[in-house]
């Protein structure tokens, strides 16, 4: 197995399209075969088709990864499929409408909403599938999880309306994203790798001030981004610091004020106001 | 292979994806330690492969390779760091010949004469004619690869295609396969071949019936972009495990300024690299998800040896070692990793710890993340405001930014100078936002 094989050369594989030829090296279908093992293959496909493809990769090897591969701090894996992910995919593909029961945070159920999906969203960090769609009473995109939803019937909708909503919905999501600054602080540039790795997941600028050394990260994230953000910001500790973003500083100067008060600390700050 | 380009351009690609931007061309050279020269070469030719493989991009020479490949979360579907594992160099002659033969194969079985035949007809007039030995050492090594098949029967030997897995499918069982080929590649490890075969069966979709829109269906929430360029040396370190062969590497410390050394031909330029040679014997590989890090465990003289997979460069098999010898080693490192949280293999110590959940109105997320995050760690104890989760591992290091994560609604009771150092990060970071 070696990723560098000349047969998945860019050259040969755009001179493949003019011939229409379906190209699979023994490398994925081994990785595929390895991957039909996941208890997610049987909600993935039909018996039917799960047998087929069985019989079809029944020659090839399955990749010995997992006595020479540990992952670690990885999320427990509840659900890397979900029952209704075929169905709502396929409404996503015919561009129909749908109509949802599902129930809210607050345990109500909201009975038969018109809209349309739009995409299915994986969560790496809580290992759920939501779904992003669009109300088409409220007008608005929401964002509900898969195993809150009760029932999904399809309903017609003009397919050229469906493409308007899909416009519509990718403007509003972008005009929802707001920035926020974060500086490395400098005696910590050594690690700067590490701390890039961490925001990695992110869309970012990084620049780089020559002058005084120093590193800042622009992170671009939309509203239910922030959680995530200063999960993140709290993990690197002490080796970053927010300098643009104001509910962000606030909400850092939230979590160690109260994290001192939870250790019995009581902070300068306060001793001088009380 | 061109190894030696290959090392430079996930350097560059990976500097590139993290430091978008950040760095005028003098520097991003400088610290890739390669001449400016060398980086503007390396930026049009990686250029020159993106705009091949993917037409959609805009064309425009100004357009930055770094705005190219900026991680966009709404435009992530198709990972375009995958480019990368495309971007081989292979000679024309020889990129014309094999997708020749392979579309002719596409279309029906054919022997090597007729496949000769073939290729003297109709290649570029100018590139040299191939002979009989030419093709069938090309078969050899498509069937080698998996690509092509040699049909049963008496000789001459015919080859096909092999595209049974498109084949056999209908389309509604192809969307399925798409989807689930998708959905693994993206949620699991290791995910470049998936990501290679997604790519396959987008192009067959796409020549089908379907439209771009039908085949971009899923987003994936946070997870490790360049995780994908580290993958570049998993293959060669599974196989000298396997093998129980030991590499040897030029390494360049993530900590080090400097992340490629070109191998200089010219004396003069033979000075101090950042890297250090290595030789080791390979053991284990560790993905590490808190970060989407790749790690190298091996064994060397100096016993346990931990290798960050982003600094190892111009990697190359060595000699073998005794079998037995290899399985202890192995199994040595299995049981220090038992209570790593990542990669440390210190002394085991146990952690107590209480969370305290949100308030009344909201679902326990806190207990979810632990639940979810918490590896081996058990909930001990619990009452209506908080609860006890207790872990043994290997140093405190590790484990401490996850708890730090948490905020306040994390306090680390025991070991006390655990809890001390807590207490003085929590000073420190308050005095950041002091003037808030």
């Amino acid at each position: 197995m070696n990723l560098f094989e000349k047969i998945f050369n860019h050259q040969i594989i755009s001179r493949l399209e003019d011939s229409g030829t379906f190209m699979v090296t023994s490398h994925e279908r081994a990785w595929l075969k390895t991957m039909l093992e996941h208890p997610a293959a049987a909600e993935a496909f039909t018996p039917d088709t799960l047998n087929k493809l069985h019989t079809i990769l029944g020659p090839d090897p399955l990749m010995d990864i997992s006595s020479h591969l540990i992952e670690k701090a990885r999320s427990m894996e509840k659900q890397v499929y979900h029952p209704l992910l075929r169905t709502l995919r396929r409404h996503i593909l015919n561009k129909t409408g749908v109509r949802l029961t599902y129930v809210i945070k607050s345990g109500r159920v909201n009975s038969d909403q018109s809209g349309v999906p739009y995409k299915l969203e994986y969560s790496m960090v809580k290992r759920e599938w939501y779904l992003l769609w669009y109300h088409l009473r409220h007008r608005a995109v929401m964002t509900t999880r898969l195993k809150n939803i009760h029932s999904v019937t399809a309903e017609p909708i003009e397919p050229s309306m469906a493409d308007s909503i899909f416009r519509k919905i990718g403007r509003m999501l972008d005009s929802r994203k707001s920035e926020a600054v974060i500086e490395i602080v400098r005696d910590y540039n050594e690690e700067l790798s590490r701390i890039l790795y961490a925001f990695s997941s992110f869309e970012k600028d990084v620049e780089y001030d020559s002058e005084k050394d120093t590193y800042k990260v622009r992170v671009y994230l939309l509203g239910d981004d922030f959680e995530y953000l200063l999960s993140k910001i709290r993990f690197l500790g002490k080796r970053v610091r927010v300098v643009e973003g104001d509910y962000l500083k606030r909400r850092m100067l939230e979590a160690s004020t109260k994290a001192l008060e939870r250790y019995g600390v009581i902070s300068e700050g306060e001793e001088l106001s009380s | 292979m061109a190894k030696e380009s290959f090392d430079k351009e996930i350097q560059f690609l990976r500097m590139l994806v993290l430091t978008s931007g950040a760095f005028s061309r003098q520097q991003f050279a400088e610290r890739l330690g390669i001449s400016v020269h060398t980086f503007d070469k390396t930026i049009r030719r990686l250029k020159d492969v993106i705009s091949s493989m993917h037409q959609h991009l805009p064309q425009e020479q100004s357009a930055e390779l770094s705005e190219t490949i900026r991680f966009s979360y709404y435009d992530s579907t198709d990972p375009l760091l995958l480019f990368l594992f495309r971007a081989k160099s292979v000679k024309e002659s020889e990129s014309q010949r094999i997708s020749l033969l392979l579309g002719a194969m596409n279309e029906q079985a054919r022997s090597a004469m007729e496949l000769l035949d073939m290729c003297c007809d109709s290649l570029s007039p100018g590139l040299p004619l191939p002979d009989e030995k030419t093709i069938r050492s090309d078969l050899k090594y498509l069937e080698e690869v998996g690509v092509i098949l040699k049909e049963p029967g008496p000789r001459p030997y015919r080859y096909r295609i092999q595209d049974d897995l498109v084949r056999s499918l209908s389309n509604d069982e192809l969307i399925d396969l798409y989807d689930f080929v998708d959905v693994m590649a993206n949620t699991q490890v290791p995910s470049v071949q998936g990501y290679l075969l997604r790519d396959g069966l987008k192009k067959h979709l796409l020549r089908g019936q379907f439209e771009q829109h039908a085949i971009e269906p899923f987003l994936y929430k946070y997870h490790y972009y360049s995780r994908i360029l580290d993958e570049a040396h998993l293959f060669t370190l599974l196989h000298a495990i396997r093998h129980r062969r030991r590499v040897r590497f030029l390494y360049f410390s993530p900590k080090s300024e400097k992340s490629y050394a070109s191998k200089n031909t010219n004396p003069l330029f033979e000075r101090d690299t950042a890297g250090k040679a290595h030789k080791t014997l390979p053991l284990k590989i560790v993905y590490d998800h808190q970060y989407g890090r790749w790690y190298l465990l091996s064994h060397s003289r100096e016993g346990i040896r931990k290798y960050r997979m982003e600094g190892i460069t111009q990697i190359e098999e060595d000699e073998s070692v005794d079998e037995v010898w290899h399985e202890e080693k192995k199994n040595e490192l299995q049981e220090k990793l038992r209570y790593s949280w990542l990669i440390d293999t210190g002394k085991p110590v146990t952690v107590r710890v209480r969370f305290y959940n949100p308030g009344d109105s909201e679902p326990n997320f806190v207990k979810e993340r632990v639940l979810l995050q918490g590896q081996w760690g058990q909930i001990v104890s619990e009452d209506e405001y908080s609860f006890i989760y207790e872990i043994t591992i290997n140093g405190t290091t590790e484990i401490k930014p996850w708890l730090r994560s948490f905020g306040s609604s994390c306090e680390v009771l025991e070991p006390i100078r655990f809890r001390r150092e807590m207490i003085a990060e929590w000073k420190e970071i308050q005095s950041y936002y002091e003037s808030v």
